[in-house]
């Protein structure tokens, strides 16, 4: 199980590594990408900038300039996700294709042992194909899915290709809409 | 990473300090705070891995587990960031801003390192913590 356990961190790393190294290929590296980024980059800086400056004392001018503002900000976004899209579409066969080939050589083995036993929901999950009760056994899917949650945006933040916090910030995230937004 | 700066007239030079001797250092001065966001997300990264082994070591399973886990690492963070470095939180969008940052990747860390560890590596290689 140790055994089974540390070549499946070292499966993820090396899928992290790949995974990444393929983007910068074929996304990263580009001009446009590139481009797209800086100006994304600078623009949700100077928002962020003049938002913290204005405050909620606005004016109207000032109102309808961070809505332009924003809306630009939203277009440069969706280009760098159009940009992202097509290389992570084959980049997200690829990895479909070898997780598939993973799981099939760690089909109803038992890869690791959680520290607590899961809620129902997630058991299909973490105990998938594996034979027993015991719910703290954890399968390869799960093992690799936490791998991955963890490694790779380790990896991403190391080799500096993560999204800036900015940038994230003003356009939004899945836990939210972005903050003070001047409707 | 660290940097250092001359004064105009170049008479004394001032030296900025390293993120790593800012990150250690009480009340810290931090202009960029991407920076401090960096040290925040990095430090819960490394609280995530010494909890994951030590919970597996112990071994420290179940609810009791993952609660003391995100106690533990909520209270470190926040009495760093709030007591140790002082900064206003208000600047980083609140407390609870800086406490979400880097958590979900830290807990997938803890619960590697706390699963793996809990694979016997004692027990079952170097039989020194009896079952």
């Amino acid at each position: 199980m140790w055994a089974d356990t540390v070549l499946i961190v070292f499966i993820s790393v090396c899928t992290a590594l790949l995974g990444e190294g393929l983007t910068w290929l074929m996304v990263y590296r580009t001009e446009k990408y590139q481009k797209l980024k800086a100006e994304v980059e600078k623009q949700s800086k100077k928002l962020e900038k003049r938002k913290e400056a204005h405050g909620d004392s606005l004016d109207k001018q000032q109102k309808k300039k961070i809505e332009r503002e924003e809306e630009r900000l939203k277009n440069n976004n969706r280009d760098l996700s159009l940009v992202k899209m097509k290389s992570m579409f084959a980049i997200g066969f690829a990895f479909t294709a070898l997780l598939s080939m993973f799981n099939s050589i760690f089909d109803g083995r038992v890869v690791a042992r959680l520290p607590f036993t899961p809620i129902s929901w997630i058991q299909g999950l973490s105990h998938r194909n594996l034979p027993g009760d015991d719910y703290m056994e954890c399968s390869f899917i799960f093992l690799y899915i936490l791998c991955t949650m963890s490694i790779r945006q380790n990896i991403q933040k190391l080799l500096g290709f993560a999204p800036s916090r900015t940038a994230s910030k003003q356009s939004g995230s899945i836990f939210g809409p972005p903050p003070q937004q001047f409707k | 990473m660290s940097r250092t700066k001359s004064d105009k007239n170049g008479n004394t030079a001032k030296t900025e300090l390293s993120v790593w001797t800012r990150a250690i250092t009480a009340n810290s001065e931090w202009p960029d705070k991407e920076e401090f966001l960096d040290v925040i997300y990095w430090s819960r990264q490394a609280i995530g891995i010494i909890v994951g082994i030590g919970w597996g070591l112990i071994p420290l399973k179940g609810f009791i587990g993952l609660l003391l886990f995100f106690l533990v690492n909520a209270g470190v963070m926040y009495v760093y960031f709030s007591n140790f470095q002082q900064v206003d939180e208000e600047e980083y969008g609140g407390p609870w801003e800086l406490t979400k940052e880097g958590f979900v990747t830290s807990f997938a860390g803890f619960l590697i390192c706390a699963g793996n560890l809990d694979n016997n590596i004692f027990r079952s290689s170097l039989r020194l913590i009896p079952i």
